[in-house]
């Protein structure tokens, strides 16, 4: 096809202005699309078998749950599809406001459940903001680093978008949720990988994480300055150092592990896996669904689950190289890493190869504001592609 | 795309977007060679991360999923010793003396309490309120089951409906308790024969490792006394066990799974007779009480033994004070046993109970050990039985070289004619006897210590090697002995005189006082010998075993009668002066035996002890009696001991004839006022 000079511009915009959602649909990407609804399908599978037992006489009270919210996550998906990422951009001061606002909310009316106040009650659904946080602290800071896009070389930049971001990361640990915190610090840094920031800034950057993280862990406590709890601190030195670990702390890793070892190849079956149908592994809806899983399933319905999440990473990076902006591909960037982090700590935590922290896996866990911010999100990626395939379509 | 071609031709803006303040032509967005690589270095980091979870995941699923199999069946799977119900103890006769009961007890399984300091705190204490167990008694189980996590804590046997059904109510509360059956041991005849059938209690941490190689585990019963002890593999049965499969709570989901049976353990039949044991123990009672009559008032203690002369099977074991063994079922309070004077605070004001005097008594014999005296000097003919010697009021060694020789008295000062062995025996001469000690003191040399040899050869100074429980060996003093006890370091200030062996050690040991020590199972022993002619026999309690369907079970017999090697004719004469004992009126038990209706033989003893007891310190007599019946073919040996009751014919030859009395089925009268020794 011919193409004239300033003519891609004018299409582009010309398509901006107007809702053509039907060169949106066109451009979706099916294969994500395809990717995400299997991981929701094996999800409620998982969940089907994982929680039989754990309400006697009502096999399929989760599952029942966690269909509504795979429902409302849809359309959550839906919509965030349907909406152009470029309003988020414009908005993104009262994106951002808003995430620290419900964030910070918690911390007035929150509900506190295992010694951590995550929680808001919202009459038949329990919501926790700082899920929905991941996504919108996305697309709010991916809004502040893209305005400064010519000035990412320099050190102001990373500093300020660094600053920026540490508010909602400081509010997510004080709640406390360390894990959830650590999810928002690994897409600050890769909204900033993507952005362009230097090599230079990201090695000083990887050299502070490592200070901070030996001083909370080792020189802190040593001059009497504790910044994490003590189970926190304990779960991580756990995993560093094995043999030093108490029983207690050692308990849930040791009855994940053999519950994710003792699956097998083709799974022991909903009825025989007695890990999780006799309680011996804790949380094994939410946290440590992927033992459950596994001990169910084994290596193949594993695997299976790993594919998809391989699936979805891999489309979703592609987002990245096709996004229509900067804007768009730094979101995409943090999207994709946060869903990366958080599927390698808490699959790597069931496995013993990662610390134990608090995070949901992906479309898996039981949890309402988990499923439909992380189908959001996936929308918003859908989003991206589309309207970089549409664009790119117009280019042509 | 002919839609798109019409939008093409829109105006390329309306409103700048904020923050791009100059409003100008924003460069357009291309994907950049950086982005792409830095993408490229995302994609490499996901591969990454995938790889390491799929090699785990491999690891822990393919290479080793067999053995967190394993592990996680090992979770979930419990298995339950389940107790074996002891067996019954029945006397000679069938009647039941030991059977169990039925309980249920709480159980406790430390691991799977509250890993939260706290709340495991919090939990313990409310067992404690529930069961009525001190929370100390509790963590010292708990304590002991350190490092066997699959046995549980026996909290309390025998818990009380009330205490059951409030842990079943509140069983989600209690998180590692449970319940088990169990039985208890039900001694329906109470205090009887206490301490010859024994008690029953869990198995100690010592107890463990020198029996663990019969098979027994922490938190087993076992028997830590008499015949509970000794037969206790007889009676233990083999525990059986359950699988079951348990939730993390250790709470038990569905039914068992694989059962073991447990085999109960085998039926006891004692020689013991109940009847003929009950009235030994009243017998032992009013003995007591006839010596306190008599002004005794020491007399406390004391035992009855008695034996088949022929085979050595007891048929009854007296041993007074006793206890109620029933403190030993079910949950053991303290408080309860020092009731009973088990514990070592109340031992003694209580005199002793758990002692089985019978067996670990050790008592001066007197009177009774002097036909020992007598067939050892027959048999080393250093004595006619029927040539004369003078009975008088007093004796003194003809070695004594001292100006004033040691007067040896008679316990009558008064008498004073010729008398033979029979006679001396029946009327108890102290001075023939001490003439036969004066004269095993002067045999030569290289003839060694006969008396002490014979004694050794009836079975004093060593055990009976019966199935009775542990005994004393008593002591039968010899000049070795002497060399050996009293060194210079044992005895300062007096070794040199103490360590010889001197007249007076041969003269007082003739009428078995000074340093001889017996126990009445010993003593009881000897006179079986004269009763049957001369045979040793092992004192024996076992008579047979059956299995609970009613087969015998092979035991090992007791070991047969040994000759002891006396002359029949010594121990004819010996037998005489015994009759003449109980029958002729100067016999020192005329009294008591000489009107029985079945002719009994038998010796009365009154031995001196230096005894300390609250407030006084002194010598006191111990009350004896031995003899056996009918005469000439005896059917049982009886023999007893009154600690401090004075004389033998006063308080100990009574107790005996009531034992008689209930042997024979006959009704006894005294002959005569009872007189002396």
């Amino acid at each position: 096809m011919l193409e004239y000079a300033g003519s891609q511009r004018t299409g582009l915009q010309a398509h901006r202005e107007g809702v053509a959602l039907v060169a949106v649909l066109r451009s979706i990407d099916w294969l994500l699309l395809a990717g995400v609804a299997g991981l929701v399908a094996v999800g409620l599978w998982a969940v089907k078998g994982v929680t039989r037992f754990d309400f006697p006489g009502h096999p399929t009270y989760y599952l029942d749950r966690q269909i509504l919210y795979a429902a409302v996550g849809g359309l959550a998906l839906i919509i965030a599809l349907v909406v152009d990422p470029d309003l988020y951009r414009r908005y993104w001061r009262a994106v951002f406001g808003s995430t620290v606002g419900l964030i910070a909310i918690v911390f007035v009316v929150g509900r506190a459940a295992r010694g951590s106040t995550r929680w808001i009650n919202v009459g038949f659904f329990t919501f926790q903001p700082s899920e929905f946080g991941k996504l919108l602290c996305v697309l709010a800071l991916a809004g502040f680093i893209a305005e400064r896009a010519r000035a990412a070389n320099e050190v102001r930049t990373t500093l300020r978008t660094l600053g920026l971001g540490a508010i909602p990361v400081v509010l997510v640990f004080a709640q406390p949720d360390l894990g959830t915190a650590l999810v928002y610090l690994a897409a600050i840094a890769a909204m900033l990988f993507v952005c362009g920031t230097p090599w230079k800034h990201l090695t000083a950057l990887g050299a502070v994480a490592v200070l901070v993280a030996v001083g909370v862990l080792w020189a802190g406590p040593a001059v009497g300055v504790d910044f994490l709890k003590g189970y926190q601190k304990q779960r991580l030195t756990c995993f560093t150092r094995p043999a030093t670990c108490p029983v207690d702390a050692r308990y849930n890793v040791e009855q994940s592990i053999a519950a994710v070892g003792s699956g097998e190849v083709n799974g022991r079956g909903v009825q025989n896996a007695t890990q999780t149908r006799l309680d011996f592994l804790p949380e094994h809806h939410t946290d440590f669904v992927f033992a459950s899983f596994s001990e169910q399933r084994g290596f193949v319905g594993a695997s299976l689950l790993l594919a998809l999440y391989l699936l979805v990473l891999w489309r979703g990076l592609r987002v990245v190289t096709v996004a229509r902006d900067l804007y768009s591909a730094i979101v995409a960037g943090g999207i994709v890493i946060a869903l990366l982090f958080q599927i390698f700590v808490n699959v790597g935590m069931t496995m013993g190869i990662a610390p134990i922290t608090g995070i949901p896996l992906p479309f898996v866990s039981v949890g309402g504001s988990s499923m439909i911010a992380n189908l959001a999100a996936m929308g918003v990626l859908l989003a991206v592609h589309a309207r970089g395939r549409a664009a790119r379509s117009y280019r042509r | 795309m002919a839609s798109a071609t019409t939008e093409r031709e829109r105006p390329r803006r309306r409103t700048a977007p904020p923050g791009d303040g100059e409003g100008a032509a924003a460069p357009p967005y291309r994907v950049t060679q950086r982005l792409t690589l830095r993408v490229a270095v995302l994609g490499v980091l996901v591969l990454v991360v995938f790889a390491a979870l799929f090699l785990r995941l491999w690891a822990l699923q393919v290479l080793a999923g067999a053995k967190y199999v394993d592990q996680a069946q090992a979770n979930s799977y419990r298995t339950l010793r389940v107790q074996a119900p002891r067996g019954p103890i029945l006397d000679r006769n069938g009647r039941v003396l030991v059977l169990n009961e039925p309980a249920q007890a709480v159980l406790l399984w430390p691991n799977d309490l509250p890993k939260v300091y706290t709340a495991r705190y919090a939990e313990l204490t409310r067992i404690a309120r529930v069961t009525r167990v001190p929370l100390y008694e509790i963590a010292a189980g708990i304590k002991r089951r350190l490092g066997d996590p699959l046995t549980p804590v026996v909290v309390r046997d025998a818990a009380s409906t009330a205490m059951l059904t409030y842990l079943a109510e509140h069983e989600s509360e209690f998180p590692g308790v449970g319940v088990g059956r169990t039985y208890i041991r039900h001694y329906p005849y109470h205090s009887l024969a206490a301490q010859l059938l024994g008690y029953v209690g869990e198995i100690s941490s010592n107890e463990l490792q020198t029996d663990a190689k019969l098979g027994y585990v922490a938190g087993d019963e076992i028997g830590q006394s008499g015949v509970e002890s000794t037969y206790d593999t007889y009676l233990r049965g083999v525990a059986g066990s359950e699988r079951l499969h348990v939730d993390s709570h250790g709470r038990p989901q569905g039914s068992v799974i694989q059962t073991v049976l447990a085999k109960p353990g085998h039926r006891l039949r004692l020689t013991l007779d109940l009847k003929l044991q009950q009235a030994a123990e009243k017998a032992l009672q009013s003995g007591i009480q006839f010596a306190r009559n008599n002004g005794q008032w020491a007399a406390s203690g004391g035992a009855i033994v008695a034996l088949d002369p022929n085979d050595g099977s007891v048929l009854a074991l007296a041993s007074s004070p006793t206890y109620e063994p029933s403190v030993f079922a079910g949950r053991v309070s303290l408080r309860a046993l020092a009731d009973q004077g088990l514990t070592q605070k109340t031992a003694q004001a209580k005199n002793y109970p758990s002692l089985d005097r019978a067996l670990v008594g050790t008592y001066p014999p007197g009177s009774v050990f002097k036909p020992v005296t007598a067939l050892a000097a027959m048999q080393e003919h250093i004595v006619a039985p029927y040539a004369y010697l003078p009975c008088t009021g007093s004796y003194s060694s003809r070695y004594d070289k001292a100006k004033v020789p040691h007067q040896f008295h008679n316990w009558d000062p008064n008498v004073n004619q010729q008398m033979d062995l029979p006679t001396a025996l029946a009327y108890s001469c102290d001075t023939y006897f001490y003439q036969l000690g004066d004269l095993f003191y002067g045999l030569p040399k290289d003839r060694g210590q006969p008396l002490q040899k014979w004694a050794d050869a009836f079975g004093f100074g060593s055990t009976t090697g019966s199935d009775l429980g542990p005994e004393a060996p008593g002591l039968v003093p010899t000049s070795g002995w002497r060399l050996r006890t009293y060194t210079p370091k044992l005895d300062p200030c007096c070794w040199a005189v103490d360590s010889l062996w001197k007249p007076g050690d041969s003269i007082q040991l003739a009428i078995g006082q000074k340093d001889l020590l017996v126990t009445p199972l010993q003593m009881a022993r000897f006179y079986a010998v004269i009763a049957n002619g001369g045979k040793l026999v092992t004192p024996h309690i076992l008579m047979d075993v059956e299995n609970q369907n009613g087969a015998a079970v092979p035991v090992a017999a007791p070991p047969a009668p040994k000759p002891v090697g006396v002359d029949p004719a010594a121990l004819q004469v010996v037998r005489q002066g015994l009759w003449e004992g109980t029958h002729l009126p100067f016999g020192t038990s005329y009294g008591v035996f000489g009107k029985f209706p079945v002719s009994i033989a038998g010796k009365t003893g009154t031995a001196e002890k230096v005894v300390t007891l609250p407030g006084y310190k002194g010598l006191q007599n111990q009350s004896w009696w031995c003899g056996y019946g009918p005469t000439n073919d005896a059917k049982i040996v009886v023999c007893v001991v009154i600690e401090n009751g004075g004389h033998g014919g006063t308080a100990a030859a009574p107790a005996a004839m009531q034992v008689f009395a209930r042997f024979f089925h006959v009704k006894a009268q005294l002959a005569a006022p009872i007189h002396s020794d």
